[in-house]
């Protein structure tokens, strides 16, 4: 399932599966009337269990909504999102989600550990010890060694991110939403928790959501990156990132990754210059 | 490369302090002592200046009496004061836990019900916009002597603040934290007990630190309308003898208990919410 899913990654071989997550005509409008702002238009996309995948685009082009929309948090407009053949609704009441967002969202009054063990606390895991393990196990993963009894205000920027990614994980989620997770960090920890977060994925698969408005990040991190224009949002096109798995820092030397770069970027390029000539 | 970056956390950044516990600025004695100390030095010449102006004026004892006489009244009858204190205070904590219990029980049904807030703000800001003053003799009619009125009026002026001040710290969640907590399907239980009645408690004690010393006031203004017992009738009493060092003294008892009252309140808060960005600055109090 997932280790198949994670070798035949090419668009061809695929198409034979059905997706993990399904996006179909997707729109969504915010407001009425003459206020109305389309926020997403037409959006269609497959993504198959296992597959890590980047929402890239200018800002404003409705990419946290996007994501919203697929975490159920927000019911579009119009189209339909199927989640393993279920609505996100139903989805999120089978606790399909882990969720990573630019804040960390942590509880301030929480350590390090309780932190992560709210996530099974909420998934109605009862405080046993064999938690406890997972909770100390994961947030050794995320490299917070004695700090699981920090509380968030002791921690720096990137150690509350890290806290906040364990916390994630131990929701056991088949679906991983992220949004822009690493974009409050600087640039040295946001490129070290990316190498992280690829290896930890590659130990425990899911699918990856991903939105963020790094080309760097979202090319050295995906499958496939889904380029959006700005508003409304619309798939301006699906870039494969063909790069072989586990990735090491070094691929960010390949001509492979400068390539998908450019690629991205002219993508993204094209479409603003197309709407400053609209 | 996945160890932590070398970056150091907070917990250093206060250690230069030399009181520091685990990155919080805890308050020593010593540096209370230190911080009380000038105004106790200004309040002591103040008492000189005060002395010795009364003293050389010639202005009559019954209408300015000097610090001397006044802190030979407390001290000869402390006893005396501190009883009727010591009333005032039991009235005045009754009365501040009576009413913030109600409110607190009430802001959590606001934060629920749409309904409810819409009913019952109003008539609380109704209530609080009417003097306390004009209320109490009402309570003293309804409720009868002994301590239970003045705990009354000292419930009902310290209601308002606490209920207005949690029902808005039950709707001010981190809306992010608050979407981790929907995409995790967790209940309105779980949201309630997890996230908004934590995120409360700033909330919660910026309104006791405003109601604390209110439930003093409460307290004293039931005392001046049934002459029987605390430092209301105190002050009253003294008042229609023109006594002045004893009126003098019940005020400064006052004030004391309104100084003890409000430093248990800032060691309290500290306590409760060491984790709260408030707290990371260094005491207030």
């Amino acid at each position: 399932m997932e280790t198949a899913g994670r070798k035949g990654r090419g668009s061809t071989v695929e198409t034979a599966n059905a997706p993990h997550i399904s996006i179909r005509r997707l729109n969504h409008h915010y407001g009425r009337g003459e206020t109305r702002v389309a926020a997403l238009s037409d959006i269609d996309l497959d993504i198959q269990e296992g597959e890590f995948v980047s929402i890239i685009g200018p800002s404003g082009c409705g990419k946290t909504t996007l994501l919203r929309i697929v975490g159920g948090l927000l019911t579009p407009t119009q189209g339909s999102v199927l989640i393993a053949g279920s609505s996100p609704d139903e989805a999120r009441r089978q606790q399909d989600f882990g969720a990573v967002f630019q804040d960390p969202a942590l509880l301030p009054w929480r350590t390090a550990e309780d932190n992560v063990a709210l996530s099974i606390e909420l998934r109605g895991g009862s405080n046993g010890d064999s938690n406890d393990h997972e909770v100390a196990t994961l947030l050794t993963k995320v490299g917070l060694d004695g700090f699981h009894g920090s509380y968030p205000y002791q921690l720096s920027g990137g150690m509350k991110q890290r806290v906040a990614l364990a916390r994630a994980l131990a929701a056991r989620p088949r679906v991983l939403l992220m949004d822009e997770p690493f974009g409050s960090l600087d640039e040295m920890t946001r490129t070290d928790m990316g190498y992280e977060l690829l290896r930890i994925w590659e130990e425990r698969p899911t699918t990856v959501l991903l939105v963020t408005h790094s080309i760097a990040e979202a090319v050295m991190l995906s499958d496939r990156v889904v380029v959006l224009s700005s508003r409304p949002g619309e798939v301006v096109d699906v870039v494969d990132i063909g790069m072989p798995r586990p990735r090491m820092q070094s691929i960010e030397e390949s001509k492979e990754f400068a390539d998908h770069m450019a690629r991205v970027r002219g993508l993204l390029k094209r479409r603003t210059d197309d709407s400053i000539a609209v | 490369m996945t160890r932590l970056p070398s970056s150091t956390p907070r917990l250093e950044a206060a250690s230069d302090e030399g009181r520091s516990v685990q990155g919080r600025l805890v308050p020593t004695v010593a540096g209370y002592a230190r911080r009380a100390a000038l105004p106790l030095i200004a309040l002591l010449l103040l008492g000189v200046a005060w002395e010795a102006a009364v003293r050389l004026s010639g202005v009559a004892d019954y209408l300015v009496p000097t610090p001397s006489a006044v802190g030979s009244r407390l001290f000869d009858d402390l006893g005396y004061f501190l009883f009727h204190g010591l009333i005032t205070l039991v009235e005045a904590l009754g009365g501040f836990a009576m009413g913030s219990t109600v409110a607190v029980l009430a802001a959590g049904v606001m934060a629920h019900s749409r309904l409810f807030e819409r009913t019952v703000y109003p008539i609380a800001l109704l209530i609080k916009v009417t003097p306390i003053v004009a209320i109490a003799p009402l309570f003293v009619i309804w409720f009868g002597f002994g301590s239970f009125p003045k705990m009354m009026i000292a419930a009902l002026i310290t209601f308002f603040p606490v209920m207005v001040n949690t029902f808005v710290g039950l709707r001010s969640v981190n809306p992010t934290t608050l979407d981790f907590f929907r995409l995790l399907d967790a209940g309105d239980a779980q949201v309630l007990l997890k996230l908004r009645a934590p995120s409360a408690l700033p909330y919660v004690f910026a309104a006791f630190r405003i109601a604390v010393p209110l439930s003093v006031i409460g307290a004293v203004v039931g005392e001046w309308f049934t002459g029987d017992r605390g430092l209301g009738s105190v002050i009253i009493v003294a008042h229609h003898n023109i006594d002045m060092p004893t009126l003098f003294s019940a005020i400064a008892v006052l004030a004391c208990i309104g100084l003890g009252l409000t430093g248990i309140t800032a060691l309290v808060e500290r306590r409760v919410l060491f984790w709260h960005d408030s707290q990371q600055s260094g005491p207030v109090l």
